[in-house]
Order: C-alpha cells, then sequence, then structure tokens
C-alpha cells in the first residue's frame, strides 16, 4: 500500500513543479501582453532591464536583500509547518526598534551598526513569537495569529513616527535623518547596495547549517513531517514553534532594521511595508519549496518581477501590476500543486485504509 | 443487560430481509478488504457484525451505505437489488449510518442537526418550531432524553451520538448501521445505548452494530456475523452462542505455535508498574489496579481484544498520558513526572501501534526516521553538529543488518512495503540497546515473512538480554514470543498465564470473559 503511495506520488515534483510554476507564470505574462497589443518579448525585455541594468541594478540588489530577508522570515517557520504571514508588522516592529536606538544611542559606527541590527531582530522576534504560544497553547493558528497581530504592530510604529519620533517641521510621517554612525557602509559606486545584503546573506548561510547539519534544523523537519512522530520521539514541539516562529520575526526584524539603516536613513511610514517585499519573501519561499539553500535563486526572480515592473510600465506601457499577477500565478500553481498531492495522499490512504 | 431475548428475531415467514449483501468483494489496489461475503440482516433484528481491527467490518458496512462501490456481489434492500453510487442513493433507500467520527455541525442546534437536508418548512422558509417537535418526538419514540434547542457543541459525545441516531431517524432510516458506536462512550452511555438499540429492533427498525466487543454483542443482540481477513468466519445466533465462540471465531486459531525457547530470566525487574489507575477519557479506555513486572531476558506479552486499556498503560509507560495513581519504575527509579525524552534516554525504547501517525514520517527519508533518538548523541552529531553523512551511514548499516528492502537510504519512507517501514521502527528502536523495549502490533500490517523476522528480532534481542513488553491482539504471536501472558480486560488485569498454559481455549476465555477469572495478584 505505501508502494502504491510511492508510486502515486509524481516522480520528482520536487524541482518540476516550481520549474512549471514559473513557465506557466511566463506564458500567462506573455498572454497577458499580446492581449494588450505588446510584443511580450519587448516587455520581459524591458522588465529584466528594469531590475539588471546598471543604472537599476543598485536598487535592485538593495530590493534582493528585503526580499531575501523576508523569504527567510517565512521559510524558517515553514520548514515545521507553521505559516507566518506577519512580515509586515515584524518588518515595521525591527525598522522602528533600529531607528529608535540609533536616534538615542550616542555611540560610534563599529557599536551602533550591529547593535541596531540586533534591536531589529528582536523587535521582529518579539513580535512573531507571540503566535508561539498562542498556537501551542490556546490552538489558535500561527497562520491567523500572525496575520492578525501584523495590521497593529505596522499601525504602532505608523503613530510612533507620527506624534512621538516625529521629525519637527516635516510634513511626511517620518523620523529624523538616522546619525551617521547608523548608516550601512555602501559598496563604492553604489548608494542603495550596502552590507546589509552581506548581513542577510550570512543568515542565510546560518540558516542553510543549521537546517542541514544541526540537531535542532534535523527535529524541526522531524516535526514539521509528522507532529505525532516528533513527539513520540521526545521532541518539545512548543519550543520548537517558538524557535521557529522568533527566527523567521528576527529575520524579518533585520530586514526592516537594514531599510532603516540605508538610504534615505529614516523610518517613513509605509516606505517598508508598500513595495510589497513580504509578499513576495513569501512567494520566493514557496517556491523554494521549504530548502533554504534555494532561496537565493528563488528571491532573486522575484526581485526581477517587483523591481522590473516599474521598468516594464515605463519603457513599453504594461502596467507594473502585471509583476504581481505573474507572482501571483506562481503562487496558484504551487497551490494547486498542494491540492495535487493531498488529492493523491488520499487516494493512498483510501487503499491503505481498510480499517476493520 | 441480560434479559437477552429468546428469538424473538425469527423474521416473519416468507418477507424479505431488511437488507442483504451478497457475495461483496473490495479490494484497494493489491489489498482484499472484503472476500465475498454474504450479510443478511432480518427485519426488526439487531445484527453484530464483529471482527478484530482490519478484518473488513467498517469496509463492508461502508459497501451497504453506498461510501464504497464494491468489486463484485450485489446490495439488496427489502428483497430487490439497489445500486449505491453514494450515500444519498443508500439514503433514499432507507439506509442509516452513525459513523465513529460524529459528522455534525457543532455550532447549530441538535434540531438544525437532525434536520439537516430534510428541512421542514414551507417555500423555502425554515420552520424552527416544526423541526424542534419533530424531535421532541423521534426522541420521545425511542425513550430518549435529548433538548432539541442545546448546541451541538456544548453536548457531551454520548447524546452528540443520539443527534446522529435522530437524524437517521428523521430520514426515515429503516436500516440502521452503528459504525463502533461505543468506542467513544463511557460505561453508563454504552448501557443506555444498548436500550435505545433494544428499542428501535422492537419498533421494527433494523440495526448492524458492528463492533469489536464481546460483551456488547452478548448483550444487544440478536444474530452474529464474524469477520476475519475479510471473509466470514462464524454466523451465529445470539442466545444460543457464547463469548468463547465469538472470540475464537474472531482471532481464529491461529498458525503451529512456535517454538519459543526460555532465556535465563535474571531476577532483576527492569519495568515495575504498580497498581496502575486511568480515568477513561474520549478516545481512551480506563485503567484499573494494573500491575506489571518485566526482568531483563523476558518477554512479558499483554492479551486482550483491543481498547480494553492495554494502550493507555503503554503510554503511561512512556510518559504519554498522565495517571491518576500508581507507580512506574525503570530499575527501581521511579518515573513520575519525567517526560518521553527522559524516559527514552532512561532506557525505554518503543515500537508503537500506530506507526504511520506516531512511529515514523512517511515524507522524510529512511535515514532521516531511523535517526530520532540518535541524533544529539555520537556517532550521528557533536558538538552542535549532525552529521549527514553519519546519518546515512549508520542508516545503511542498520539497513543491511535487517536486511530493510528499499531503493536507498534517501528514499522516503512511504515508498517502503508495510512490513519494511516497521523493520525501519524497530531497526530504530532495536539500536538503542534500552534495557526495556515496548512493543505493540508488531506485526500488524506486515506480511508473512517480514513478519517471521520480526519475531526473530525480537527473540534476539531477549536472548541478549533484553527485556519486552509486547502488547498484541493475535494470540498466535503472543505464544510465539512471551514467556508470561497477561489478559486486559476492560481496564484490567484478569489472567497471568505462563505461557505454556496460554493456549488459545485459555486466552480466548479470559479475553471475553468479565468478572470469571481472578485478579491474579501480579506477575513475579
Amino acid at each position: 500500500m505505501s508502494d502504491l503511495a510511492g508510486r502515486l506520488r509524481p516522480a520528482a515534483t520536487s524541482a518540476l513543479v516550481p520549474l512549471g510554476a514559473v513557465v506557466v507564470a511566463i506564458l500567462v505574462g506573455a498572454g497577458v501582453m499580446a492581449a494588450a497589443g505588446v510584443d511580450p518579448l519587448r516587455g520581459y525585455d524591458a522588465m529584466v532591464r528594469g531590475a539588471l541594468s546598471v543604472s537599476n541594478i543598485d536598487f535592485a540588489v538593495a530590493s534582493f536583500t528585503a526580499i531575501l530577508a523576508m523569504s527567510l522570515a517565512f521559510a524558517l517557520p515553514a520548514r515545521m509547518g507553521e505559516y507566518n504571514l506577519g512580515g509586515d508588522g515584524q518588518l515595521a516592529l525591527g525598522g522602528i526598534a533600529a531607528a529608535v536606538i540609533a536616534l538615542h544611542l550616542p555611540a560610534p559606527a563599529a557599536l551602533l551598526l550591529p547593535v541596531c541590527l540586533l534591536a531589529g531582530a528582536l523587535g521582529g522576534a518579539a513580535l512573531a513569537s507571540v503566535a508561539a504560544p498562542l498556537s501551542t497553547r490556546a490552538a489558535v493558528p500561527v497562520i491567523i495569529s500572525t496575520l492578525l497581530l501584523s495590521a497593529p504592530a505596522v499601525a504602532l510604529t505608523s503613530y510612533l513616527v507620527r506624534f512621538p519620533l516625529a521629525e519637527s517641521g516635516s510634513s511626511v510621517p517620518q523620523t529624523p535623518r538616522l546619525p551617521d554612525a547608523a548608516h550601512l557602509p555602501s559598496f563604492p559606486g553604489t548608494s542603495y547596495t550596502n552590507a546589509g545584503l552581506v548581513v542577510v546573506l550570512l543568515v542565510l548561510l546560518l540558516a542553510v547549517h543549521v537546517d542541514a547539519r544541526t540537531p535542532v534544523g534535523y527535529e524541526i523537519r522531524v516535526a514539521g513531517a509528522n507532529r505525532g512522530f516528533a513527539a513520540y520521539g521526545g521532541l518539545s514541539v512548543p519550543r520548537l514553534t517558538l524557535g521557529t516562529l522568533a527566527a523567521g520575526g528576527a529575520a524579518a526584524g533585520l530586514a526592516g532594521a537594514i531599510i532603516v539603516m540605508s538610504q534615505p536613513f529614516r523610518f517613513i511610514d509605509d516606505a517598508l511595508t508598500a513595495p510589497g517585499y513580504t509578499f513576495a519573501g513569501i512567494a520566493a519561499a514557496l517556491l523554494a519549496g521549504g530548502r533554504p539553500a534555494l532561496l537565493p535563486v528563488t528571491a532573486a526572480l522575484f526581485t526581477i518581477l517587483t523591481v522590473g515592473s516599474a521598468g516594464m510600465e515605463r519603457d513599453v506601457d504594461v502596467p507594473r501590476q502585471l509583476g504581481q499577477v505573474l507572482q501571483a500565478v506562481v503562487i496558484l500553481v504551487l497551490a494547486l500543486r498542494v491540492l495535487a498531492s493531498r488529492w493523491t495522499a488520499r487516494r493512498a490512504a483510501d487503499a491503505a485504509g481498510r480499517k476493520g | 443487560m441480560t434479559d437477552r431475548l429468546p428469538d424473538v428475531a425469527d423474521p416473519a415467514a416468507g418477507a424479505p430481509p431488511a437488507a442483504e449483501l451478497r457475495g461483496i468483494t473490495k479490494r484497494f489496489g493489491p489489498v482484499v478488504a472484503v472476500d465475498g461475503v454474504d450479510l443478511v440482516l432480518e427485519r426488526g433484528t439487531v445484527h453484530a457484525v464483529v471482527g478484530e481491527n482490519g478484518a473488513g467490518k467498517s469496509t463492508l458496512m461502508s459497501v451497504l451505505y453506498g461510501l464504497h462501490r464494491p468489486d463484485a456481489g450485489t446490495v439488496l434492500r427489502a428483497g430487490r437489488e439497489v445500486r449505491l453510487r453514494s450515500p444519498l442513493d443508500a439514503i433514499a433507500a432507507g439506509l442509516g449510518m452513525v459513523h465513529q467520527h460524529f459528522r455534525l455541525f457543532g455550532s447549530l442546534s441538535v434540531a438544525e442537526n437532525v434536520v439537516y437536508r430534510a428541512e421542514p418548512g414551507r417555500r423555502g422558509i425554515f420552520d424552527r418550531r416544526a423541526a424542534e417537535q419533530r424531535v421532541a418526538e423521534l426522541s420521545d419514540r425511542i425513550g430518549l432524553d435529548v433538548d432539541p434547542t442545546a448546541r451541538v457543541d456544548t453536548l457531551p459525545l454520548g447524546v452528540r451520538q443520539r443527534v446522529e441516531i435522530l437524524k437517521a431517524l428523521h430520514r426515515e432510516a429503516e436500516v440502521l448501521i452503528l459504525d463502533e458506536p461505543t468506542a467513544v462512550l463511557t460505561p453508563g452511555e454504552v448501557d443506555s445505548l444498548i436500550a435505545v438499540v433494544r428499542t428501535l429492533a422492537a419498533q421494527g427498525t433494523t440495526v448492524a452494530l458492528v463492533t469489536h466487543k464481546v460483551q456488547e454483542v452478548l448483550a444487544a443482540t440478536d444474530r452474529v456475523t464474524v469477520l476475519r481477513d475479510g471473509a466470514v468466519t462464524a454466523r451465529l445466533t445470539t442466545a444460543r452462542t457464547t463469548a468463547g465462540e465469538i472470540v475464537e471465531a474472531m482471532i481464529g486459531r491461529g498458525l503451529q505455535p512456535a517454538v519459543n525457547p526460555r532465556g535465563t530470566v535474571s531476577s532483576d525487574p527492569v519495568l515495575e508498574v504498580r497498581d496502575l489507575r486511568m480515568a477513561a477519557a474520549p478516545g481512551a479506555a480506563r485503567v484499573r489496579d494494573v500491575s506489571i513486572t518485566v526482568r531483563a531476558g523476558q518477554v512479558i506479552g499483554v492479551a486482550g481484544v483491543s481498547g480494553n486499556g492495554q494502550r493507555e498503560v503503554v503510554e503511561a509507560v512512556l510518559g504519554l498520558r498522565p495517571v491518576q495513581s500508581g507507580s512506574v519504575r525503570l530499575h527501581g527509579r521511579d518515573l513520575a513526572g519525567l517526560g518521553v525524552r527522559e524516559r527514552r534516554a532512561l532506557g525505554i525504547a518503543y515500537v508503537p501501534e500506530d506507526r504511520p501517525g506516531m512511529g515514523s514520517a512517511a515524507t522524510l527519508s529512511v535515514a532521516d526516521n531511523l535517526a530520532l533518538g540518535h541524533h544529539r548523541s555520537p556517532p550521528l552529531a557533536g558538538r552542535g553538529r549532525l552529521s549527514p553523512r553519519a546519518v546515512r551511514s549508520q542508516a545503511t548499516e542498520l539497513v543491511r543488518r535487517l536486511g530493510v528492502r528499499t531503493a536507498g537510504v534517501s528514499a522516503p519512507l512511504g515508498s517502503l512495503s508495510g512490513g519494511n517501514a516497521q523493520k525501519v521502527v524497530l531497526a530504530r528502536e532495536l539500536h538503542h540497546e534500552a534495557p526495556l523495549l515496548v512493543v505493540e502490533q508488531p506485526t500488524q500490517g506486515v506480511d508473512v515473512g517480514a513478519g517471521e523476522e520480526i519475531h526473530r528480532l525480537l527473540l534476539d534481542h531477549r536472548a541478549r538480554g533484553g527485556a519486552v513488553l509486547l502488547v498484541s491482539y493475535e494470540i498466535s504471536e503472543l505464544r510465539a514470543l512471551a514467556d508470561r501472558v497477561l489478559v486486559m480486560l476492560d481496564g484490567a488485569v484478569t489472567a497471568d498465564l505462563d505461557a505454556a498454559d496460554a493456549t488459545e481455549e485459555v486466552l480466548g476465555a479470559a479475553m471475553a470473559s468479565a468478572r470469571s477469572a481472578p485478579r491474579p495478584e501480579e506477575g513475579a
């Protein structure tokens, strides 16, 4: 009977389905452009240029940094089957935490930079952690509590930059410019791309290492595969839930801190959440199928979709929303995959289900 | 319930039976769940369909209710052949079924649930009062006390079951199938369910009662059909049969008793369970003053029909379920207050009955499945690192040593056959070299060849001085492996036998009889 389950499980879905999802999305996009009277090749060319041409790559890499961090925010808890949809709130809270420290702690850059990044990570982690006891003690699903906790957190930061932390004399709801010591050092010749990229890549390496080569990473995968098996083996599911959610929230908070500590070096209301880093990060994590090592590839893809669609709008007059449509198509195809595998699993379970 | 009705069940001469299954065969892939079964449900009788887990009872009833289409055979209702493509056809044909897991809307009232899909009312407007009256009327008729306005999710399980029964009656079901109805009930609720079932039969409703509990068969039914391995092994009239006869037909006269050479049993107890008491909970049986001692080099078998407290005792030993009173000691150390991880670290290995839900993870690789519990200690791990290479090489070694047939240690466990998956679980637990091994149903869902290998592995473990607590529903397995056999019935140990005395007749009688066997003064 389990042979049957093995046979029904489509061979090599692990690689084929995500690739197929991307191909389907590109074809759908081509169809939309063709229907609108735009040559799809020109459209996609404009999109890639919009992200990767010499004048745009600086900003695209900065977006990639944020999207990669947000993909970690989703992927880390997803490894044990918990879905963190509260990225926006964790991002904003991390950003505001970093801004508060930067504005109030007179310290040299060597001290201030790591402290601000840490504060951002802690801010995001604190918010995400709330969902863990809600899930393990009160049976509130993480997917719901993270989403619901996100909006008030964003609203709180919005209030803070309008009143207690507002820059006096400015009509824009934003903090004053952070002191120079809190500016992440840029690479030579860039203004947006900075040390934040290195920090996020280091975090990614750490995540890949923990996932594949530590007992904790193993336990997370076990809990994700079968909670009953994890409990039987004596693993503490509540502790693992708390740990992965805190780690995911920390990644999101770190992204918030990095954004605030980059051009234009302020926390501006809405500036963290409006670009849609959270959703792009979720899409990238889903496309990577939970494997942290694949996140840079999928995050790069969604960076091109997000950043490049603005260039496409400018050059060939296709609305930038097409980028979001393509993201959505990828997610839809992946969701259909989940449905399909559930269906085959049920077939297999029926086949095995000859209980008395 | 001793007032068994003497043969009132004889049908009116000539009237066709209320429902009949002829030559039903149902396969799931390569597995034949039901094999050419005939079943006749006479009008106005309570008919027990009994058998062990996996005997095909539920599958057979699912065919009768249109949930499964049979591969061969026909279903007759009141003498006429009916084609049941779905439960809707079955309902239209006057069949009703109460499933093990209730299908009710928790946030709706009793009345709303009962009339669902057959609501009284006019021109699309629901007549709540008529619905509530109808429920009151129906519950009056069969002597049930149910408040039609109560919200279903506020009701205890026993009352929810009554709602399911009322639902079937509201839809004019003349044949009512109850699938393991007492599994979720407290003893008091069981008695009142049996009274309801008898009332229904007296009013002409035909009841098919699916169960594996012999006491209920004797108390509630007129006829008995016993299934084993998908085929009928006995058709009995309740008034003229005995518990022993039913149990014998359920468990069968197994293969020849295997040779079970005695090892040397040391005098040190490894596991001592003393006066264990646990309350009944939804889905869990009670446990009454159970004491068990397992010594090094000894296999203690626990026999009994499933659901008599064996699982709960095992969970108490492992620290998975809280106990009311009593103690569990390992090498003399009281385990009270310790969790699963600590108990396993102290030396308890465990092969659970629920292999897919608990003993393994189908989507993880064979190697990952073999690593659980070993993943924080050398050689797999050291200084905070877990070596994927060590995990794979240990898995390769274990797979080779136990002869697990797999495409490789990186293949998902779900791709293995039942027997090989069970060997993976056993390999992982034996590899702990834990002084105590707790094993439930080690050969369930395992083919004969792999089953023999698993038995050999367990006997080897005993020969090396391991202590084994073995829970099994199969008498032949207990006879093949155990040094002593305890029998559990309704949460208590009702017999403690030397393996040599544990013949099928003796065990069968002990598994069935409630109060005849004296409570033993505990297995020394």
